[in-house]
């Protein structure tokens, strides 16, 4: 059981030959550097390395050009395939290699102009279209628009928009102000418009009188761009000349875009990822401290680890010094989990809760044996479970370098099939009752009464007392191993009071109820109150027993007693366990049911049932997958982790090869 | 009278598939627009988004479910034998389709709401799904269990 030893090691270096142990202890991967404590202040400073920025700096414009080539990229390898482990491997050296023959900085230059030229481009687009808007507006308007933008020697020009209702008196008093020293445009306006187009023009001398009338009837200034200089028309025919070049660059620039990215997008992300390496590298060191010659570095290696790392070491000789030490109780080492195969996709499980404690119990082979057969009963469908089966494996045959953390679940889906199979069986569920609804497949009936054990859906009651008495079953085990974690704590208080306490009270129940429910005979009896009475009185003396006074102990020591409500909310929550299978199966029963109705409809009835039954089975089997593992994971995380485990442990995360798009094989460097 | 009993069950039917229904699109509902704001974010989140959302969607499958129980006992559907509904087996049907109606109705509005906030959970911490997706769970035990009532309710009544 397998929260891995731990020793805490730290290391002294010679700075000459910092680079090259750093880059062993990364190919080991066995090594989490930690930050000093605060006393290294007094130690020496947090050396930076050398390398540092100028490997950001690269990493960032890597970034950047994968950021703005990658949506005109066409990959080979889908991104689904690569996130499942679909990569190119390639080795440090090749990375190296790469970094030398690769101009990065020219050409994130010449992409940015790229960037710059289609953002130019882009923004003359949507001026030409507001400004063809506006000439749409206007397209009855006689005059050049050289009068509005410059005007002549003496006349002046305004364009905007006026209320449509103040249009006709405003006309007729400008057209009286202005006689021959002006003239008066009015576009006629739409049905349901508000406002309607105005333009006038006037000599010099008459702006003030004019600007009066405008302003006293509501009159809102409209700039046309400067650049209008000819009719409506003309300007028209101009922007579309316009327009029509510029999408011709617009997709020269593009095609150079794709270009570039067909070209660089591959080197660009294999660089991403070798300067990534080399800034996790770099920075695991700024976690260390410095004095003139030597660095410290202080961090975790799994015991197990513990050969590896001396044999990487080894080389260096006499210019590194390692110390192994074990972990002291105020510090707090990270879990390195290790699981034997058959538990080991479980493993998730108990990462989505959160890692145990170091030195604590790790919860996945115990929760294990009872994920697998509670996903069985709440799908408990053989023909679901065959389909789950098949899906995962095609995933786990079709990408075999799939990183572990998927690996792990889809080899519980398919764990998971399995359980669902066999509960299938027993209780005679195969696509709900597919078998027993089509006469076509009456030829499979013996085979599925041959392993039918007991139909749920007859016989819920006998499902439900095996549902919860599972559910008895996982309590005990929890409070069990919770009893054998405060014995190995040398906590005895806490194994024989609390945890002690609780077993024998509750079997003590657990028998009497056997008792008088008539499945025990009476000479348990005795057995039952003793061991009920003696339960309770434990509990009873030793649960107040950090109340102040005789009166508060025994208070708090009494209505401790009433938490034996909360088991049994526990063992009615397995309850689950009958409702969720029952639903599945009636789900599969409805719809083959409708199935057969529509087989019923003339000519075309074969092709729609047809389409029900996949379509039907295919959501059901979503909303049941979901819903069988969601519910059995509750079960692990709320009934069973209640009695004996919290989480909040950090998982071992050691400086090694944090890769995105290739992978990093071993070789050697020079 | 043997009409009005299975009116009664009719009813029961509509009941618990209606309200459970009615339920689970308002949670639904509430789980995908606290959805669509996160996903204007950051659109990869779909998939996530989606898991949570539907999670409130089961109480109108239970309901429908029972509907189906109900009217299949008094033999509305499948073409099975005439069964005579008395008044008060009609009744005893109307009120064992009453735990998923109002246990499903209620139960998945709040559990859309929880999921609503999941969703936002996950827009910050995307490694903790795995939390995410139990909080809901949480609220959806009551709907099982009341799941649970109306099957064992309409297993007893004999007709």
């Amino acid at each position: 059981m397998a929260v891995a030893r731990i020793k805490k090691a730290e290391l002294y270096v010679h700075k000459a030959d910092l680079d090259n142990v750093l880059h062993a202890l990364q190919k080991t991967g066995s090594y989490e550097v930690v930050p000093f404590g605060t006393e290294s202040v007094s130690e020496g400073t947090a050396p930076v390395h050398s390398d540092l920025s100028r490997v950001e700096g690269l990493l960032s414009e890597a970034r950047f050009l994968l950021r703005f080539l990658e949506p005109h990229f066409k990959d080979s390898v889908s991104s689904l395939a690569r996130a499942m482990g679909e990569r190119e491997s390639i080795s440090l050296h090749d990375g190296k290699t790469l970094e030398g023959k690769t101009d990065l900085m020219s050409l994130s230059v010449s992409v940015r102009s790229l960037e710059r030229r289609l953002m130019e481009m882009r923004s003359e687009l949507t001026q030409i279209a507001s400004t063809e808007t506006l000439l749409n507006a206007l397209s009855d308007f006689p005059y050049p628009f050289e009068l509005l933008t410059s005007g002549t020697e003496r006349v002046r020009g305004m364009l905007g928009t006026m209320p449509v209702s103040k249009i006709p008196l405003w006309k007729e008093e400008t057209e009286a102000l202005l006689s021959s020293m002006g003239e008066v445009f009015t576009s006629p306006p739409g049905e349901k418009d508000q406002e309607g187009w105005i333009a006038v023009f006037f000599d010099e001398s008459m702006t003030a009188q004019v600007a009066e009338l405008l302003a006293r009837n509501s009159f809102s200034r409209v700039d046309v761009p400067l650049s209008l200089k000819k009719t409506v028309e003309e300007e028209r025919l101009s922007l579309a000349e316009r327009k029509t070049a510029l999408a011709a660059e617009e997709e020269g620039v593009l095609a150079e875009i794709v270009g570039a990215a067909e070209q660089w997008v591959p080197s660009v992300r294999i660089l991403s990822d070798y300067w990534t390496i080399l800034r996790d590298r770099y920075q695991a060191l700024s976690s260390g401290a410095s004095t003139e010659q030597v660095i410290m570095l202080r961090g975790w290696v799994p015991e197990s680890a513990v050969p590896k790392l001396t044999k990487a070491i080894t080389p260096f000789g006499s210019s590194l010094e390692l110390f192994l030490f074990d972990p002291k109780p105020e510090d707090s080492p990270p879990s390195h989990i290790v699981n034997s195969t058959w538990c080991f996709p479980f493993e998730n499980l108990t990462r989505l809760y959160g890692a145990p404690k170091y030195g604590e119990i790790d919860p996945t082979p115990l929760l294990a044996p009872f994920f697998f057969i509670f996903f069985g009963m709440c799908l408990g469908d053989a023909g679901y479970g065959a389909i789950m089966i098949g899906f995962f494996m095609w995933f786990l045959r079709k990408y075999k370098n799939m990183p572990e953390g998927f690996k792990g679940f889809f080899k519980l889906f398919v764990l998971s099939g399995v359980s669902t199979i066999v509960v299938g069986a027993l209780t005679g569920s195969w696509f709900g009752d597919l078998v027993d609804a089509f006469s076509l497949l009456s030829f499979l009936r013996p085979v599925k009464n041959f392993m039918l054990v007991l139909n749920p859906m007859e016989n819920p009651m006998i499902f439900l007392a095996l549902s919860l008495a599972l559910g008895v079953v996982q309590l005990f085990f929890g409070l069990f191993i919770a009893f054998y974690d405060a014995l190995r704590k040398r906590n005895y208080i806490g194994a024989f009071a609390d945890t002690g306490g609780w077993i024998v009270f509750l079997t003590g129940l657990l028998l009497w109820g056997g008792v008088a429910s008539g499945f025990l005979s009476a000479h348990a009896t005795f057995l039952a109150k003793a061991l009920t009475f003696l339960g309770a009185a434990v509990l009873v003396a030793t649960q107040g027993r950090e109340k102040e006074g005789i009166v508060g102990k025994a208070i708090s020591g009494l209505l401790s007693l009433y938490s034996v409500t909360s088991y049994l909310g526990d063992v009615l929550s397995y309850s689950r366990l009958l409702a969720l299978g029952l639903a599945t199966s009636a789900v599969g029963v409805i719809i083959n049911m409708l199935a057969g109705l529509a087989g019923d409809v003339p000519y075309i009835g074969w092709i729609i049932a047809l389409l029900l039954l996949i379509g039907g089975h295919v959501f059901s089997i979503a909303v049941n997958v979901l819903g069988a593992f969601v519910h059995s994971l509750r079960l692990q995380y709320v009934e069973f982790f209640s009695k004996f485990y919290t989480g909040g442990g950090t998982i071992f995360s050691p400086l090694t090869y944090k890769t995105a798009f290739v992978a990093i094989k071993n070789e050697p460097e020079e | 009278m043997d009409l009005l009993g299975i009116m009664l069950a009719i009813l029961g039917a509509a009941m618990a598939a209606g309200w459970a229904g009615a339920g689970s699109a308002i949670g639904v509902g509430i789980a995908g627009e606290s959805g669509a704001g996160v996903m204007t974010e950051d659109p990869g989140k779909f998939g996530l988004v989606l898991l949570l959302q539907a999670l409130p969607g089961t109480q109108g499958i239970y309901g429908l479910l029972i509907a189906f129980f109900a009217i299949l006992k008094v033999g509305l559907l499948g073409g099975g034998a005439e069964v005579t509904v008395s008044v008060w087996q009609g009744l005893g049907i109307f009120f064992a389709c009453l735990p998923i109606a109002v246990g499903g109705f209620f139960s998945a509005i709040a559990q859309g709401k929880t999921s609503a906030a999941c969703i936002q959970m996950i827009a910050k911490r995307p490694e903790e799904t795995g939390k995410a997706v139990i909080l809901p769970a949480m609220v959806e035990t009551y709907a099982v269990l009341a799941l649970l009532m109306s099957i064992i309710l309409l297993n007893g009544i004999t007709l």
